[in-house]
């Protein structure tokens, strides 16, 4: 990495961040315009969401009195892990136990909030450099410090366990910061190479696992503040629906209630107790004007290659004008995949304490920027004068990075002077809502005579994902077209001489949201089961297939050769099935990370029963092992549950899923034997929590195709 | 309505509507958190906590109905934090939880579990909780209760 970068990502660390010792900021850095920096990165990178949320990354280091570590985290932990993937890099650089760095939210009182959202499963891989900066800047002050006081050099001192130690001096970091007045900011540091790593790259256990299984975890719903109301919100079961009649008498003389709002639309029971509003909210009786009528049908109709505006995001050679050449003659197949509900445990929630002058919002979100953009907004109120608490969150995937309830919170409280706690019933989680869109994908392939590949072309059709996430069109009006499902494993990544990539922007009339993995799920499932039929119609092995076409130098094709090789000799892939086993494959890259599934299943009563799953996934640089194999095994499932069972669907303007019940996903039964292999095949790490979930589809129709002969090129997979 | 019963052992006294669900008296007015709302419609398990010893699925049961009994939610189920139930020693073990939200009712369901099947089999495991997870934490959650069990015979 060139010293140009370094010293880029160093500015832009310690841009609002500090460092702070004895209860004083000793060292904060002001950087370069937001804008400069975000268009320095979208030069580099068209990848998003990775680089929304590596935007200005704020912390804010400060050694305790009882020589603990604390680290204000800019990114969320949604269970991905990331509090131990950060204190990990920190005391990489600081000689202290990782446990002893007590990693938080950051709130935004004190300005240290990422700009952007945690999400693109980039959290810690953003993090990789900045953090292990700072923590080592940190250090080399401490030293600084001491070597002032012991009149020695600051070479001569060795840090260890938290401690400075030269000759017989010893004192703690936490002494040194309370006694030490002034403070020089060294040069960064030359940052310790991956083989002198003492902590990163190794598997350790999570820094959030006692609260977690002793419950004393604080997710939004747990949070609470003086005084609190709670309230409940009417929020319209139909896509659009606005309120036609509304009658709220017997709600505002049921017992327990405060006041039942109404703002316009908004309309809340605000209550002594979430039951007394709960139950007064079902005195209410509403009419629903439903001007969105949108069917089935319609969707898959408006989700078509060819309708819409298409957009050429990848060329080589003449793809198009052969497959055109011909038409009669080429491997043409195409692929559908379904709506589908976040449906992740904690609903959404917020508490908000709006008064004069200032609001103060506790909300599980992905995007604390977002909660004070669009609060400041609603309540004409300077972004300043609003602070956001973030709780853990109990779930994303996604859903957490817009539309909360944080803006109906604040209106709420604003309009009863109280702090009040609002949070969704599971009907409203899954009927009012924002949801991974349907795709429609045509593959089409030219195969010469000897079984080669001449030509291929891929057509995705996708509503666009980034106009809920960035709020505005804007994206979609630069590139004419939805560039993150485009960014996001549309393109072919095999070396095919003749490759074109088209992608189709529909246009539906339904919330869309970004769903974990993005674009690459849907890109998965179509590429990789198209690939599994070439290899099938052309009689080849789908492994052996695939290798033969990365045989480039690219770092790519270098590193998915190597992945795949992995692959077959760890699920035994070239050992005999077993009766009535069929055997199935995928790989996907995205997040610059490499991942590939093989599957192993069989078809008991109709139904599929996926035995073994075998994971190996190529992430750069590890940071922790076991967190790493965690994430992989929950996208196996996720993975398993996308492919069976999961799909919402709309009906007259309505989605018609509002309970699990009818949301089918995965549960124990469903647990086959999963095995997870880890490669590094690069310096720094890339992103882990989404990869692996994509390969999981187009391996097990891959497998059915193996077992049956039938090729499935929808989703979820129905046998009949 | 007054009620009395005894949560995590200790004896109590409310008065609410006798209608209110379990789950709401334990995390609002007792203010035990650890217990969470998912679905509220007896579908999802994270509500799940122990009456008279039964795992029950906290959103769908009246207050009324407890009184005289005794509750145990997962605050409860440990005698303390350096004593852990071997459920909770177990799912640190196995390093079980993500996001978290959903490990208190499966670690209540898993905790009710063990008691009848101390030896469970995967299948007993399987086919013996229905909670939902939507991290994907399952196959750790099956390894945590068999290495629970391994605790428990361990200690006996
Ligand atoms: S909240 Fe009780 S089962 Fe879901
Ligand atoms: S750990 Fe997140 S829902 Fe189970």
């Amino acid at each position: 990495m060139s010293t140009e970068k370094k010293s880029f990502s160093r500015r832009k660390f310690l841009q609002r961040g500090a460092i702070v010792f004895g209860g004083t900021v000793v060292a904060s850095y002001l950087g370069c315009s937001p804008l400069r920096r975000f268009t320095a990165q979208k030069a580099e990178s068209m990848d998003l969401p990775a680089m929304m949320s590596s935007l200005q990354p704020d912390f804010w280091f400060e050694v305790l009195p009882d020589n603990t570590i604390s680290l204000k985290s800019p990114k969320i932990e949604i269970g991905q892990g990331v509090f131990t993937g950060l204190a990990m890099l920190a005391a990489e650089e600081l000689d202290v136990p990782y446990e002893q760095i007590k990693v938080e939210h950051a709130n935004t009182k004190s300005g240290l909030i990422d700009e952007m959202n945690t999400g693109g499963s980039s959290s810690t891989a953003s993090l990789y450099e900045p953090i292990r900066e700072v923590a080592a800047t940190m250090r080399e002050m401490l030293k600084e410090a001491a070597a002032k006081k012991w009149g020695v050099k600051a070479s001569e001192i060795n840090t260890e366990n938290g401690t400075l130690l030269s000759g017989n001096n010893k004192i703690t970091y936490a002494e040194i910061a309370k006694e030490n007045k002034n403070w020089d900011i060294p040069k960064t540091p030359k940052l310790r190479p991956k083989s002198a790593f003492k902590v990163v790259g190794k598997s350790v256990k999570r820094t959030d696992l006692k609260a977690k299984v002793m419950g004393t975890a604080k997710y939004t719903l747990d949070s609470e503040l003086p005084d609190m109301l709670y309230a409940v919100l009417l929020q319209s079961p139909y896509l659009d629906g606005t309120i036609k009649t509304l009658d709220t008498k017997e709600a505002e003389k049921s017992t327990g209630v405060v006041k039942v709002v109404r703002e316009g639309e908004l309309v809340a029971v605000v209550a002594k107790t979430f039951y007394a509003a709960d139950s007064a909210f079902k005195k209410i009786n509403v009419e629903w004007n439903t001007p969105n009528k949108v069917q089935q049908a319609d969707l898959i109709k408006f989700v078509t290659v060819g309708n819409g505006k298409e957009v050429n995001i990848q060329k080589e050679g003449n793809a198009k004008s052969i497959i055109e050449d011909n038409k009669a003659t080429v491997f043409k197949q195409e692929y559908r995949t379904p709506m589908a509900a976040h449906a992740q445990m904690e609903v959404n929630a917020a508490i908000a304490h709006v008064e004069a002058d200032k609001a103060l919002i506790i909300a599980g979100t992905q995007g604390p920027k977002i909660v004070i953009d669009t609060v400041s907004k609603a309540l004409n109120l300077d972004k300043d004068k609003i602070e956001v608490q973030t709780p853990l969150v109990g779930g994303g995937f996604g859903r957490k990075a817009v539309k909360g309830l944080y803006v109906e919170a604040a209106l709420i409280s604003k309009a009863v002077g109280k702090p009040v706690k609002l949070y969704n019933s599971r009907q409203q989680e899954f009927q009012n809502s924002l949801y991974r869109p349907n795709t429609h994908h045509v593959l089409q392939a030219k195969i010469g005579q000897n079984g080669e590949i001449e030509a291929i072309t891929h057509d995705q059709a996708t509503p666009d994902m980034l106009k809920n996430l960035m709020g505005t069109g804007l994206p979609n009006k630069i590139l004419g077209a939805d560039f993150i499902s485009a960014g996001h494993g549309a393109s072919l990544m095999y070396n095919f001489k003749n490759k074109s990539v088209s992608v189709w922007n529909a246009e539906v009339p339904i919330p869309i949201g970004i769903w974990r993995g993005v674009g690459m799920f849907p890109n998965a499932f179509a590429i990789e089961s198209f690939m599994n039929e070439l290899a099938h119609q052309t009689k080849k092995d789908p492994i052996a297939f695939r290798i033969g076409l990365l045989q480039n130098d690219d770092k790519i094709s270098v590193r998915s050769k190597k992945v795949l090789e992995t692959l077959i000799e760890k699920s035994g892939w070239k050992t005999p099935k077993a009766e009535g086993i069929g055997r199935g494959v995928a790989i996907g890259n995205d997040r610059k990370s490499i991942a590939a599934t093989a599957i192993e299943l069989a078809i008991v009563e109709e139904k599929i029963v996926v035995k073994k799953v075998t994971q190996v996934l190529d992430c750069g640089i590890s940071i922790n092992p076991e967190g790493i194999k965690q994430q992989m095994e929950g996208a196996t499932m996720m993975g398993i549950g996308a492919a069976l069972y999961e799909e919402a669907t709309v009906k007259d303007g309505q989605i018609e899923q509002a309970y699990f019940s009818q949301y089918p996903m995965v549960s124990l039964t469903d647990v086959p034997e999963i095995q997870c292999f880890i490669l590094e095949g690069d310096d720094i790490p890339y992103g882990v929590g989404e990869p692996p979930l994509a390969p999981i589809a187009p391996a097990i129709a891959g497998a059915v195709l193996d077992l049956t002969g039938k090729a499935i090129r929808s989703l979820p997979i129905k046998l009949s | 309505m007054k009620i009395d019963f005894k949560i995590n052992g200790k004896p109590t006294s409310i008065d609410v509507d006798p209608a209110m669900p379990l789950l709401w008296v334990v995390r609002d007015e007792l203010k035990l958190t650890a217990t969470k709302f998912g679905c509220g419609m007896a579908m999802c398990g994270a509500c799940t906590l122990h009456i008279d010893g039964e795992a029950t699925r906290s959103c769908s049961v009246p207050v009324e109905s407890i009184a005289g009994k005794n509750i145990t939610t997962l605050e409860g189920l440990s005698e303390s934090a350096e004593n852990l139930h071997p459920i909770q020693q177990a799912w640190i073990e196995e390093q079980v939880p993500q996001c978290g939200y959903c490990q208190s009712g499966f670690m209540m369901a898993a905790a009710k579990l063990l008691e009848e099947k101390p030896n469970p089999s995967d299948d007993d495991i399987k086919n013996g909780i229905t909670n939902i997870c939507r991290c994907g934490t399952h196959p750790r959650i099956i390894k945590a209760i068999k290495r629970a069990a391994e605790i428990n015979n361990q200690n006996h």
